[in-house]
């Protein structure tokens, strides 16, 4: 009988150096996207002045893009690779299972329920804001095209979308960078039982008792698939 | 003997005499450093019949400075003020003075002046509107700074926003106030930002008058305009010359976005005025509710320990 592993695997080197590139550019993006939002505010003019004008700015700030397209569009061949090869289960969708995985925790967090709901390889946190940095990032890109393409987007599309587009883009840049500090950085880092932070990410591992508390249909999916857990 | 020492003597008088006439009389001051020995107390001014008032000091390090200063002097514009005491003003107020000295302006900078009188500003003027700008409302005689300078163009919008900017004015020509719009506009963000952090660059993002021209500036209703419906898409491909055939509706036309103008523009800020709080709402109940549930818990854990 072999000795029961203490933690599961959860991310591919891949997917890991994916959230790599995702941090370097979403912080690099902000960096020199937020003065240029707020750019009459005197901490925008040092910060723009410190990178050496607005055109220098501009330059890091549309590097970075690529960067951050670049990482987008390997995780969807990524993805889509991974399903031909049956190794993606569609974990990541919504199903009704996340409505009452929804109605449960809330009945859990008020103190109706003695346990958390039995949620599956990704709880209804972790699908929200999976698909919220895929909604953020397509909204972003494209609309950052627009303004990084007037010329050629208007030879096809109304010129109006080019202003709505920098109205889309620094709202949704709020919106992600208050999502990231909300939500990301509770469940990730400030959550009292993570504090400091979950290494998931960076070690590709999920201990098993976090598992079984976080996860717990996952937990049951993948031990009842091994071996029942020595009582 | 006597006869010539007496030719001398009334000959010295009459020489004399002659020169106090002539010193007596009105003095004449003919370089700036003379004009400058009474025009640079502060607080000196002129008033006009109008009751307005206008500074007549010079500050004479900036004069000798500007453009006009190493070229010309005092008596080349106010060639009337050599005479001391100098002539009364026959202006009435000081758009009267500013108008007639436009013709002073025009000895040098004809051609100027000429494109100036054809353009709307020039036709208010003629047609005794109050604000019209006249020359000297952009150019300080006293002050010229060359046009051509990086800080010229970086502050012409604000320059053009002392009366465009202003709602008070603008209404009175059925005019907005179009200044703030092009601060928080595309060009106007990257020009205020050359003007904050690179006072010594040119910003190559369009101002005022690279749409509008500027001696020259029109009516936007009118055919000759820059910026005419029909011409505009001519005057953007000047600094975009890939600009395809609906680039010019990308310019919302120093309009405020709202349900009639660039509706949506306004659309899309009315989406994210109530995403952002809502999501914010949400993330943040979620978060006090589980670090709620956490602290029962530690609560509970103590009590039964």
């Amino acid at each position: 009988m072999s000795a029961r592993p203490q933690a599961v695997p959860r991310f591919t080197a891949g997917q890991r150096a994916q959230h790599l590139m995702l941090i370097i550019s979403f912080n690099m993006l902000a960096f020199t996207g937020l003065p240029q939002k707020y750019f009459q505010t005197g901490w925008a003019e040092r910060i723009i002045a410190l990178m050496g004008g607005i055109e220098r700015t501009r330059l890091i700030h549309r590097t970075f893009a690529v960067l951050l397209i670049g990482e987008a569009l390997w995780h969807l061949v990524a993805v889509l690779a991974a399903r031909r090869a049956g190794r993606e289960h569609g974990d990541m969708g919504f199903s009704f299972a996340d409505l009452q995985g929804i109605i449960g925790d809330f009945a859990y967090l008020l103190g109706f329920r003695r346990e958390k709901p039995a949620f599956g390889r990704y709880d209804y946190r972790q699908k929200f804001e999976y698909w919220a940095v895929v909604w953020g990032t397509i909204v972003m890109a494209v609309t950052g095209l627009v303004m990084w393409f007037p010329e050629t987007v208007t030879r096809v599309f109304p010129g109006v979308i080019v202003p709505a587009s920098r109205v889309a883009h620094g709202g949704e840049a709020l919106l992600a960078m208050l999502a990231v500090i909300i939500w990301h950085f509770y469940n990730a880092h400030f959550r009292p039982d993570i504090f400091p932070m979950d290494r998931t990410m960076w070690t590709g591992e999920m201990p098993l008792a976090r598992l079984r508390h976080d996860h717990r249909a996952e937990y049951e999916r993948l031990m009842g698939a091994e071996e029942p857990p020595a009582s | 003997m006597t006869s010539v020492r007496w030719v001398s003597i009334v000959l010295g008088v009459l020489i004399a005499g002659a020169a106090l006439v002539a010193f007596a009389g009105p003095a004449v001051a003919q370089d700036p450093e003379t004009c400058l020995g009474c025009h640079t107390a502060p607080g000196m001014v002129l008033t006009f019949p109008s009751t307005e008032v206008v500074s007549v000091a010079i500050d004479a390090a900036r004069f000798k400075n500007s453009a006009h200063g190493q070229a010309l002097t005092c008596a080349t514009c106010h060639p009337k003020n050599v005479e001391v005491p100098h002539p009364a003003v026959t202006a009435k107020s000081l758009k009267d003075y500013q108008r007639i000295a436009a013709g002073v302006c025009a000895s040098c900078h004809g051609e100027a002046v000429a494109v100036f009188a054809a353009s709307v500003h020039g036709r208010a003027q003629r047609m005794g509107f109050g604000d019209a700008p006249t020359c000297v409302t952009c150019h300080n005689p006293h002050d010229a700074s060359r046009v051509r300078t990086a800080a010229f163009r970086n502050n012409l919008p604000q320059l053009c926003g002392t009366c465009h900017g202003d709602p008070r004015i603008m209404q009175k020509y059925g005019l907005r106030a179009v200044y703030q719009t092009y601060i928080s506009e595309f060009h106007g963000v990257t020009t205020t930002l050359y003007k904050l952090t690179k006072p010594r660059d040119p910003t190559p993002a369009a101002i005022c008058t690279d749409c509008h021209g500027g001696h020259d500036i029109r009516a936007a209703g009118d055919p000759a305009s820059r910026v005419h419906p029909g011409k505009v898409l001519g005057t953007c491909q000047t600094c975009h010359p890939g600009a395809g055939r609906y680039f010019a509706t990308a310019w919302t036309e120093h309009a405020t976005p709202g349900p009639r103008a660039a509706p949506l523009v306004w659309y899309v800020q009315l989406f994210y005025a109530v995403l952002i709080p809502g999501t914010v709402a949400f993330l943040g109940l979620l978060t006090v509710l589980d670090l709620g549930r956490w602290a029962t818990d530690q609560i509970r854990r103590a009590g039964k320990s």
